[in-house]
């Protein structure tokens, strides 16, 4: 039987500074033959540890057709958080995982795609979006809507380059607060919808702080999203992510194991927003 | 100033649907295997036995020397504590007449703290327990309740190999509970005093003796084992015991409308005025969780001393604000209302729901160890006499 | 890796698990609690069920006790310093250079120049020990300990007005009393099983509660009365209760003639503080003091209960003599369910002062003055010529230090560079002295200073006793063999001892001290260890056969006759102006306990409150517009520290909180190291600060 709660040996390959405080680390695992069996889907996320420090869910910001590594992009938010940011390359960490579901991709081909990020919140949708370019002819537009508090605090600035060099994916950034001769639109995730006109219908997935994700479904829903169409991924402090601490539960689900990945007609939005 | 009461979210339909077909499998293909050492009530041999009480002794002092036996032990002061008999000496301290433990024989199989593996200099070692035979001799229905429920949670889904190993040949024997404390509400449960199934063996007290019911293989092979200090029980005694459990029943004096409490947690009807009085009088000493026979919450954390040292898991559970808080600072349960709300939720609705057996199981044990006398008993009762909303 | 570490719940095949009933670490209260052994390492800690504080019940801290003990960063060796760095050694050389430099410097500049800081965290048997060490080992009175920080003006105070400087009713009997009065107390986060008999009192039987506190603690959400007065007020309206109770004639004079003397001065001195008077003084409403000081006399049994908060103030022992007389004035003290009860913080704050590790009394507070005592003492150490004059108190040993007066000093299980006032200035001291030795189970601040650090064995690996706050003498017991080298205090008391060529200080076990300290204690005269089972006795308890005291002064009181002493109110010595515009305040959090050298390593309480804050007033943080979570600069006199605002209207306006468990805000850089004049204890509970806005540069919020 699988011990689960033992994490592998890893070592980092390249580290890339996203932002202040935020770094992306390419990660390959010790063991060949794990890293090869190492499957996982955009929506997914691992179980990071520094022995002696601790461990955190952290969500997979690589695309899965990408084989023989995966990226993980990390905000030092705490204790484990700061003490991996400052790891080099050719450090050890510890990983165990994939944990948690995964975004819906089969089922939404042929569709247009809306992904909607705050901050950080852009890692795991970075996943789906990768592989989504990657089979760009499979689905209709794809639109990227991302903001964050502070130009500095959007991350994935060398993607997002390319991506807005991309035919067919439209990318429009906002920023809270201006700063460092910011250039571009001043304000909420949220004001950016107007700009991604026409809407005829889709799928969004939205990932970001709770109250942003909050604003966007109730706008999504205004504009006349079906509640079925719209997938967030929650955050909760995860101990475990194997459903047995109980830290990420809500109601009768546990976020590792039930989620990441919700509807927003399963979750209801009035009372988990606070 | 008042907070407002956040009451979790809910899920209008099964999240499942929204699980990906990748994730189902790979959930499925990891050890689901299944659980050996459970009992089931199937095709087994009803046969009743008597165990004569001057043999018990001799029975528990056999028995030891080829396992552990867990016992309700008396100590300073009069307190009963369930322990592994060391020597044969300590018999004399039994007491099967208890009224209650005050930790819950969960930690056997889930210690208040354990190691879940050591580390150094980058290997990592792991911690698991080796399985070893154990009896649990002398639990009260309730309890064996509690232990078969947390069994089912640690079982399912990524199955939780410490607990596995831990609990792994283990021989439930019940004692039929005849001596409640006045916190008890087995009865409201249905967990007691007696149980229907899912012990190995149940005793029922009939003075001189113990009438001996048989629930499992495993039981009727340990019977087996000791052949000679069994005697066939006679119609007669049959028929006592079954007296004995009416009126063990009755001495259940505490009386709680669990049904109706499901029902109304399940629809949402409570008032709020009752999670905020809870909330505004906990002490947050964490106690009922600690206590409770079916809380399973545990936190992680390191130690390390120059890259040696080991992860470990200890309790843990949702009446502490940063159980939930999050590393940006937001906490989904941030006031204590929501969290005062969460346990009995979990309890009396959410357990409900997902696996059709309600997580109390009539003990008692949460008001006992409550400082300022919450417990569940008290919630169920002050819910049920309020007026529904329907 | 085998036999590298051996770690908590591993195991082969067989399990070891054994439970020992043992004592709290924590608080004053002394609840009963098990420890779980397994192979060596503590697994669990649950309450007993019959204890008579615990009850089935502990309080956060009590049911989490288990996790620090095994920590991996405990001291396990001896460390020497050299070379300026501290190093690992043995113990005979540790041992042997103890002995040898704390001789040298007494025989050098005489035995003032050395002191002794003993711990409320050890037990009563290593208090007398370490006590025996400084005055017949090095005849050194300079012997103290943390009461001296925490209720020096109760021993002070309640010893001359009833005799006895300890709370006269048991815990037990909260459960019946129908009137509390509890100032200064923080009772449910201080003294939780306390605080908790007091919320069902008011909640399940309707008793009385007033609550006088300038901070809206949660016993407030229960209380009839909230008094707030102003910090450092209390002579001022505990002499308007007085006042209104003569007005009113709700006096007890039966019991004011028979029990009583100085009730006349009394009366003279309290007839100027009339409620309107008092409302000036202190911000209490008159209407609210009458309320109050009626509820209080009309009730039959009614309990004061008080804390820190009376006594850290340089009037706190007048505060203590001001509670003692209303109680005296009302009958309401020398009965079941009704007395004086200060609340004491430690484990084992109680026994520290009965076992006489303060300058100025041996066990059982009979003075070092006294030759007759003396002469007990001598006869039974095996000495001549013990000191007759009083020593140094903890501050007046820093003080001395940094003069250099004190030379050598050895510390045992407490950590004055974090608790003490002005902790700069206490640094200075440490770094000042030519020896200092640090008895403590982990590394802690103070320990940095050391020449030689002594590890100690924990509470989980040591027999002895603690004396709860209702002087309960109750065991602790070995659940566990310490880590490494580690040794009891006890032990290396001995040793030191041992090395100094003192051959009286040669014990087998814990109880042989016991039994020593029972025959030269009067109080603690039938305290054996074999009556100790299960759950301890009270004292006084003079002989074999006693019973053991629930409640004091039954009858008569503990020095005959109850003697009133009026006190005049006097304002605190450092209060806001211009400059240093908010009044601070200092004290404990539920979840931690003090310098958080165990708690910070308890993973459950260090995450519920990880780091230090300050209380601010909404109003307050509105006007110098700063939000929740923003750090900010406070100041005193003395220091400054940064810190994080919490909003909370807990504080009153124009007053702060800072609670003083984190070394990374550390609260005592702030406070007023000024003392009461007879206690010599610290105005913890007021000092002038400032507070600035801080702008931090490039922080992602
Ligand atoms: C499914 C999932 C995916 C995630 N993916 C990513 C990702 O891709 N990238 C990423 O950067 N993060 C991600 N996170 C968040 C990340 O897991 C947390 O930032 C991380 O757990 C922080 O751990 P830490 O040990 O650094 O912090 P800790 O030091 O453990 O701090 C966390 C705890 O400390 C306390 N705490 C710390 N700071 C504060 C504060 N300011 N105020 C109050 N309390 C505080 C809280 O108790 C909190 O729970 C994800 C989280 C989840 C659940
Ligand atoms: S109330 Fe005090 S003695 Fe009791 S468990 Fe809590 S800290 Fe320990
Ligand atoms: S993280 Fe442990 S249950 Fe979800």
């Amino acid at each position: 039987m699988k011990n689960e709660y033992i994490p592998y040996p890893a070592i980092i390959e390249s580290v890339r500074e996203e932002g202040p405080e935020t770094e992306t680390f390419r990660i390959v695992f010790e063991d060949e033959g794990m890293m090869e069996g190492f499957g996982y889907q955009p929506g997914q996320f691992v179980q990071v540890s520094l022995l002696g420090v601790g461990e955190a869910p952290i969500s997979i910001a690589s695309s899965p057709h990408h084989r023989g590594f995966i990226e993980l992009t990390i905000r030092g938010m705490g204790k484990l958080t700061r003490a991996i940011n400052r790891l080099e390359s050719g450090d050890k960490i510890y990983i165990r995982g994939p944990y948690g579901n995964i975004f819906p991709f089969e089922g939404v081909k042929g569709r247009d795609m809306y992904f909607i990020a705050g901050g950080i919140g852009l890692a795991p949708l970075k996943s789906m979006i990768d592989l989504v370019l990657a089979r760009r002819e499979e689905f209709g537009r794809v639109v990227l809507l991302y903001g964050a508090r502070t130009p500095s605090g959007l991350c994935f600035k060398e993607e997002i380059k390319v991506w807005r060099e991309l035919e067919g994916m439209e990318v429009r950034l906002i920023a809270d607060i201006p700063e460092g001769g910011w250039t571009g639109r001043t304000g909420v995730v949220t004001e950016l919808w107007e700009e991604a006109e026409p809407w005829r219908g889709g799928v969004a997935y939205i990932c970001g702080p709770p109250t942003m994700m909050k604003c966007v479904v109730e706008k999504l829903i205004r504009t006349g999203f079906n509640k079925e169409d719209i997938y967030l991924t929650l955050e909760r402090q995860m101990k475990c992510g194997i459903g047995k601490c109980g830290h990420c539960s809500i109601g009768g689900k546990f976020v590792c194991i039930d989620g990441p990945v919700f509807s927003a007609a399963g979750a209801n939005i009035e009372k988990w927003g606070r | 100033m008042r907070e407002g009461c956040v009451v979790e979210v809910g899920f209008s339909e099964p999240v499942a649907r929204y699980l990906c077909p990748v994730t189902v499998a790979a959930v499925a293909d990891r050890g689901r295997q299944g659980w050996v050492h459970r009992s089931t009530i199937d095709d087994i041999n009803m046969n009743n036995r008597i165990l004569l009480k001057r043999n018990i002794n001799e029975l528990l002092a056999r028995s030891a020397e080829a396992r552990e036996v867990y016992l309700p032990l008396e100590g300073p002061g009069g307190d009963v504590q369930f322990l592994p008999l060391q020597e044969p000496k300590e018999l004399d301290n039994l007491n099967l007449n208890y009224d209650q433990l005050i930790i819950p024989p969960k930690n056997i199989g889930f210690p208040q703290l354990e190691s879940l593996f050591e580390f150094k200099d980058g290997e990592i070692n792991p911690t698991v327990p080796v399985p070893s035979r154990h009896i649990l001799f002398g639990l009260r229905a309730c309890d064996l309740k509690g232990i078969l429920f947390v069994d089912d949670f640690f079982r399912k889904n990524f199955e939780d190999i410490y607990y596995r190993h831990r609990t792994e040949g283990r021989l439930t024997v019940v004692v039929g509970c005849t001596s409640p404390s006045p916190n008890c509400f087995c009865t409201s449960t249905s967990t007691g005093p007696f149980i229907e199934d899912g012990f190995d063996l149940q005793l029922v007290d009939l003075g001189e003796r113990y009438l001996v019911e048989v629930g499992s293989e495993n039981g009727e092979r340990f019977i087996g084992e000791f052949e000679e200090l069994f005697l066939d029980a006679s119609k007669d005694e049959i028929h006592h015991s079954g007296e004995v459990k009416v009126t063990a029943a009755k001495a259940v004096t505490l009386k709680v409308d669990f049904k109706e409490a499901i029902r109304r947690l399940t629809e949402d009807d409570v008032p709020r005025e009752i999670y905020e009085e809870i909330a505004e009088r906990c002490i947050y000493c964490g106690g009922c969780l600690y206590v409770c026979p079916t809380c399973t919450c545990f936190n992680l954390f390191d130690d390390m001393k120059e890259g040696e040292g080991a992860r470990f898991r200890n309790w843990d559970g949702c009446v502490f604000e940063g159980y939930t808080r999050e590393a940006s600072g937001y906490n989904p349960r941030r006031d204590k209302c929501s969290r005062a709300a969460r346990r009995y939720e979990h309890k009396l609705k959410y357990d409900y729901q997902e696996t059709g057996i309600s997580g109390c199981v009539g003990c008692g044990r949460c008001l006992t160890s409550c400082p300022v006398n919450i417990g569940i008993s008290n919630f169920i009762e002050q819910l049920t006499g309020l007026d529904s909303k329907q | 890796m085998k036999g590298v570490v051996c770690l908590v719940g591993k195991f082969e095949g067989e399990r070891s698990v054994s439970r020992i009933l043992t004592t709290c670490i924590y608080c004053g209260c002394g609840c009963g609690l098990y420890l779980d052994a397994d192979q060596g390492r503590i697994i669990g800690s649950y309450p007993s069920g019959n204890h008579p504080v615990s009850r089935g019940a502990l309080c956060v801290k009590g049911w989490n006790s288990y996790e620090f003990v095994n920590k991996l960063d405990r001291l396990t060796k001896p460390l020497i310093r050299r070379n300026g760095r501290l190093e690992e050694s043995g113990w005979e050389e540790a041992l042997d250079l103890v002995s040898r430099r704390l001789l040298e410097i007494g025989d050098r500049t005489g035995p003032d120049s050395l002191a002794f800081l003993s711990s409320a965290k050890t037990t009563n048997e290593e208090n007398y020990l370490m006590m025996k060490l400084a005055r017949a080992v090095f005849r050194a009175n300079n012997i103290d300990h943390c009461a001296r920080l925490c209720h020096a003006s109760t021993v002070v105070g309640l010893k001359a007005a009833f005799g006895s400087g300890a709370m006269t009713n048991s815990i037990e009997e909260f459960e019946d009393a129908d009137c509390f009065l509890v100032t200064g107390s923080d009772t449910t986060a201080q003294h939780p099983l306390i605080g908790s008999r007091i919320i069902n009192a008011v909640r399940d039987r309707s008793a009385a509660l007033i609550v006088a506190d300038p901070r809206n603690i949660e016993l407030v959400k229960y209380a009839d009365i909230h008094l707030r007065q102003k910090n450092g007020t209390d002579v001022a309206w505990i002499n308007g209760m007085m006042n209104v109770i003569i007005e009113e004639g709700l006096h007890a004079s039966r019991y004011i003639e028979e029990r009583t003397e100085g009730f006349a001065k009394l009366r003279e001195v309290v007839k100027d503080y009339t409620p309107g008077y008092v409302e000036v003084i202190t911000g209490i409403p008159a209407y609210l003091l009458v309320a109050s000081a009626r509820i209080y006399a009309r009730s039959e049994k009614a309990m004061i209960i008080y804390s820190m908060g009376i006594t850290q103030h340089v009037t706190g022992v007048d505060n203590v003599k001001s509670l003692a007389n209303l109680a005296m004035l009302t009958g309401h003290v020398g009965f079941r369910s009704t007395g004086v009860n200060p609340l004491r913080g430690q484990n084992n704050v109680q026994g520290a002062c009965d076992m006489g590790a303060l300058p100025k009394v041996f066990t059982g507070y009979q003075s070092v003055g006294d030759k007759e005592v003396r002469e007990k003492f001598e006869a039974v150490w095996g000495v001549k010529d013990l000191p007759a004059v009083p020593g140094l108190t903890v501050t007046e040993i820093f003080d001395r230090a940094r003069k250099g007066d004190v030379r050598g000093l050895y510390i045992i299980g407490e950590n004055p560079a974090l608790s003490d006032p002005d902790s700069n200035r206490v640094r200075v001291a440490l770094q000042q002295l030519d020896f200092l030795v640090v008895q403590d189970i982990f590394l802690s601040e103070t320990a940095e200073y050391a020449d030689v650090v002594l590890p100690a064995a924990g509470f989980a690996e040591k027999d002895g006793t603690f004396t709860n706050t209702e002087r309960r003498v109750q065991r602790i017991r070995k659940a566990i063999d310490p880590p490494g080298e580690a040794r009891a205090d006890w032990e290396i008391i001995s040793g030191v001892a041992e090395r100094c060529g003192y051959k009286g200080m040669r014990y087998s076990s814990p109880s042989e001290i016991m039994d020593e300290i029972a025959e030269l204690t009067p109080i603690y005269g039938g305290m054996r260890y074999d009556r100790l089972e299960p759950f301890g006795l009270q004292w006084p308890c003079p002989s074999r056969d006693h019973p053991g005291t629930p409640y004091l002064h039954k009858g008569t009181f503990a020095r005959g006759k109850g003697q009133f002493m009026p006190a005049v109110y006097i304002a605190p010595d450092e209060l806001p102006d211009q400059e240093y515009s908010f009044l601070l305040s200092t004290g404990r959090v539920y979840w931690h306990w003090h310098t958080g050298t165990m708690t910070r390593r308890t993973s459950t309480l260090d995450r519920e409150v990880p780091e230090a804050y300050v209380e601010l007033h909404p109003r307050d943080a509105e006007r110098m517009q700063v939000i929740g979570g923003e750090e900010v600069r406070v100041s005193s006199r003395r220091g400054n520290i940064e810190i994080r605002v919490k909003i909370t209207e807990k504080v009153k306006e124009g007053s702060v909180f800072i609670p003083f468990h984190f070394k990374e805000a550390a609260a005592n850089i702030l406070t007023n190291p000024a003392v009461d004049p007879t206690a010599k204890i610290p105005e913890y509970k007021v000092c002038a600060v400032k507070i600035e806005k801080m702008i931090k540069c490039g922080k992602v919020v």
